[in-house]
């Protein structure tokens, strides 16, 4: 189970890399569309489409990274101030809700998949590039969002049963903001620290 | 009563630290069920692809890297460096510096939990060094970071644009001058209490001219950044979204021209915009999921029938809004605090014969505020946790002086909706 785990954050970080990657290609179009537009007045079109694709595989893939690193926002004013199994019970509902709602949205999400597919939808742009491409790909991400929460949801099940609350909270417990602070500080310092070598 | 109900239901849910994303969209499933004729779940898909895939919207994925990029490129500490030279012979010595560089380090940013993270690391190590009062240098660094989501461009403008259907550029340029008057009322409140204890203010730093201008060259790049990224806007040259991927590139080129660009510095930035855009755009599914049952079930009009009912004054309503973020403001977490009140609180101000341009910028000087009010203020746990040590109670008294001078930028863009619109309307 927790090698399964290991091999699901492997491939969100892949998949996370790569949704970044065509967001930072996206603006690297974008800038050359602009260069284009004023030195040439020509008009290429389409680098908005790739955005906007970008954006919907980049968000879809990162979903995952964000649920293991445990970094989807939850508001625990109050949670912070329950007792320790009220807290793990909080953290199984709120996995199951995040669970419930995106296999919901990944379910017509198919949907919209098979419409383009059946109906041969390309963008709008002079691209005209299938919309079936960028979709499946969207798709894809979204399930394995799902596939991960229910994976969680596996792990955490049983050690809530077992009465194991620590190997729930290191699982899928909320983050603290303070904890979340601390990350954003790391990053920082880390990012200062490597200047310095 | 629909309305009544759904919003203490949205509270309950939310507030039982349910994943906000995943507790907009339940609400918006029960509110579905319970009022609505038709299954308006057939569009969850429709409405998720077309959301995530908005042009407008990549502006916040764009904004979020080209803030990744800077924080490893060097910038902040030749920049803080800098404005230490510039500023601190004022009463507050590098307090006003610290100020100074979050808002113009804020203002290419976009983000203020980035921004005091960012000038926080750099700056914490001074108070001992220079005897300041800690507390308020503290504070300092909790509110000037939240200059970040006021002077443009910022993260929170577009995502309150997108779902109002409001402009961006016009909000952007009505968030410059009070950003502006801002930084000067922050920095006033150092002035104010540096005169007044006179200790407070710590050593006085060596400066000279010579070095001044010595160090006059690490101030440009951010300038020039500034520039381009809000100028491009403002002439009309480009759109938020196309001058957010011009600001990438500059920043890269910055980084390589620094020598810190690399393979997995570039890695590092892919894997950390991916995991903060899914974050936010989660939570946007949720909420417009949530804001299309609310129309359809035509809650937004219930609402205004009962403000009818009441005969309440636009001043009314619009004390009765203000209240509800401040008091909102102390518990909840501010992007989601923002997103999942946006569809009920904006209509019913449109309804009320204000503006929705200078209604997204008293929004972002509330969601301010709530950064820097204890119990949750995310700002306020950055620079606790920074510092790491001592108690969350002193940045929270040191960060009260700012708030104060928060509310008092609040009453004053009530009072002189100018200050926000001037420019807007000068630009046309």
């Amino acid at each position: 189970m927790k090698r399964l785990q290991e091999i699901a954050n492997g491939v969100a970080r892949g998949g996370a890399i790569v949704g970044g990657a065509l967001l930072l290609l996206a603006a690297v179009t974008i800038c050359i569309d602009i260069f284009l537009r004023y030195a040439f007045s020509l008009t290429v079109g389409g680098a908005d489409d790739l955005s906007g694709y970008a954006l919907a595989i980049a968000a879809a893939w990162g979903f995952s990274v964000a649920l293991l690193s445990r970094s989807h926002i939850r508001i625990d004013t109050l949670y912070i101030r329950l007792p320790r199994r009220a807290r793990a019970t909080l953290d199984l509902a709120s996995l199951a809700a995040l669970a419930l709602f995106f296999a919901l949205v990944t379910w017509h999400a198919w949907g919209v998949l098979s419409l383009s597919y059946a109906s041969g939808s390309r963008s709008m742009s002079a691209l005209e590039m299938p919309l079936v491409i960028p979709q499946t790909v969207w798709v894809i991400g979204l399930a394995f969002f799902v596939a991960v929460a229910l994976l969680l949801l596996a792990r955490a099940l049983p050690a809530y049963a077992r009465g194991d609350l620590d190997t729930l909270f290191q699982a899928i417990g909320s983050k603290s903001a303070v904890a979340e602070a601390k990350e954003e500080i790391i990053a920082v310092e880390r990012a200062i620290d490597s200047r310095k070598e | 009563m629909t309305a009544a109900t759904s919003l203490i239901v949205l509270l309950v849910v939310l507030g039982s630290s349910i994943a906000v994303a995943a507790g907009m969209g339940l609400v918006g499933l029960i509110l579905n069920q319970a009022y609505s004729p038709m299954p308006l779940t057939r569009m969850l898909g429709e409405l998720t692809w077309s959301t995530t895939s908005n042009f407008i919207l990549t502006a916040i994925p764009f904004y979020i890297m080209f803030g990744e990029i800077l924080l490893r490129s060097g910038i902040a500490e030749r920049m803080y460096n800098a404005l230490v030279q510039w500023l601190s012979w004022l009463p507050g010595g590098l307090m006003h510096s610290n100020i100074g560089s979050c808002a113009l380090f804020g203002s290419v940013s976009g983000s203020s939990v980035a921004t005091a993270a960012t000038i926080g690391v750099v700056a914490i190590g001074e108070i001992e060094k220079h005897k300041y009062n800690e507390r308020l240098f503290l504070g300092t660094l909790a509110a000037g970071g939240t200059l970040g989501i006021l002077i443009p461009p910022s993260i929170n403008m577009i995502i309150y644009g997108v779902m109002t259907d409001t402009s961006v550029p016009k909000l952007y340029l009505a968030g410059f001058v009070p950003g502006f008057i801002l930084t000067l009322l922050f920095s006033l409140t150092v002035l104010i209490a540096c005169v007044w204890r006179p200790r407070w203010g710590g050593e006085r730093i060596k400066t000279s001219w010579e070095e001044r201008w010595r160090t006059l060259p690490d101030l440009l790049p951010p300038l020039a950044l500034l520039m381009i990224v809000v100028g491009a806007i403002f002439f009309g040259l480009a759109t938020a979204t196309e001058s957010a991927a011009v600001g990438i590139l500059g920043a890269l080129a910055i980084t390589a021209w620094r020598r810190r660009l690399s393979l997995a510095m570039l890695r590092e930035v892919c894997e950390g915009t991916a995991r903060t855009t899914a974050m936010v755009v989660a939570i946007l599914v949720g909420a417009f999921f949530l804001n299309v049952v609310i129309q359809t079930i035509g809650l937004t009009q219930q609402l205004s029938r009962l403000i009818n009912a009441y005969q309440l004054t636009p001043s009314q309503v619009l004390t009765a809004v203000i209240i509800l973020y401040l008091v909102l403001g102390t518990f909840m977490e501010e992007l989601s605090m923002m997103i999942s009140t946006i569809p009920i609180t904006t209509p019913l101000i449109l309804q009320a014969g204000y503006d929705p341009v200078w209604f997204g910028i008293l929004l972002v000087l509330l969601i301010q505020t709530a950064m820097v009010t204890p119990p949750f203020g995310i700002n306020i746990f950055v620079i606790h946790g920074i510092r790491g040590r001592g108690t969350l109670a002193d940045v929270e008294r040191g960060a009260a002086p700012f708030v104060v001078a928060l509310l008092i930028m609040i009453g004053l863009i009530c009072a002189f909706p100018d200050i926000a619109m001037w420019l807007p309307r000068l630009v046309g």
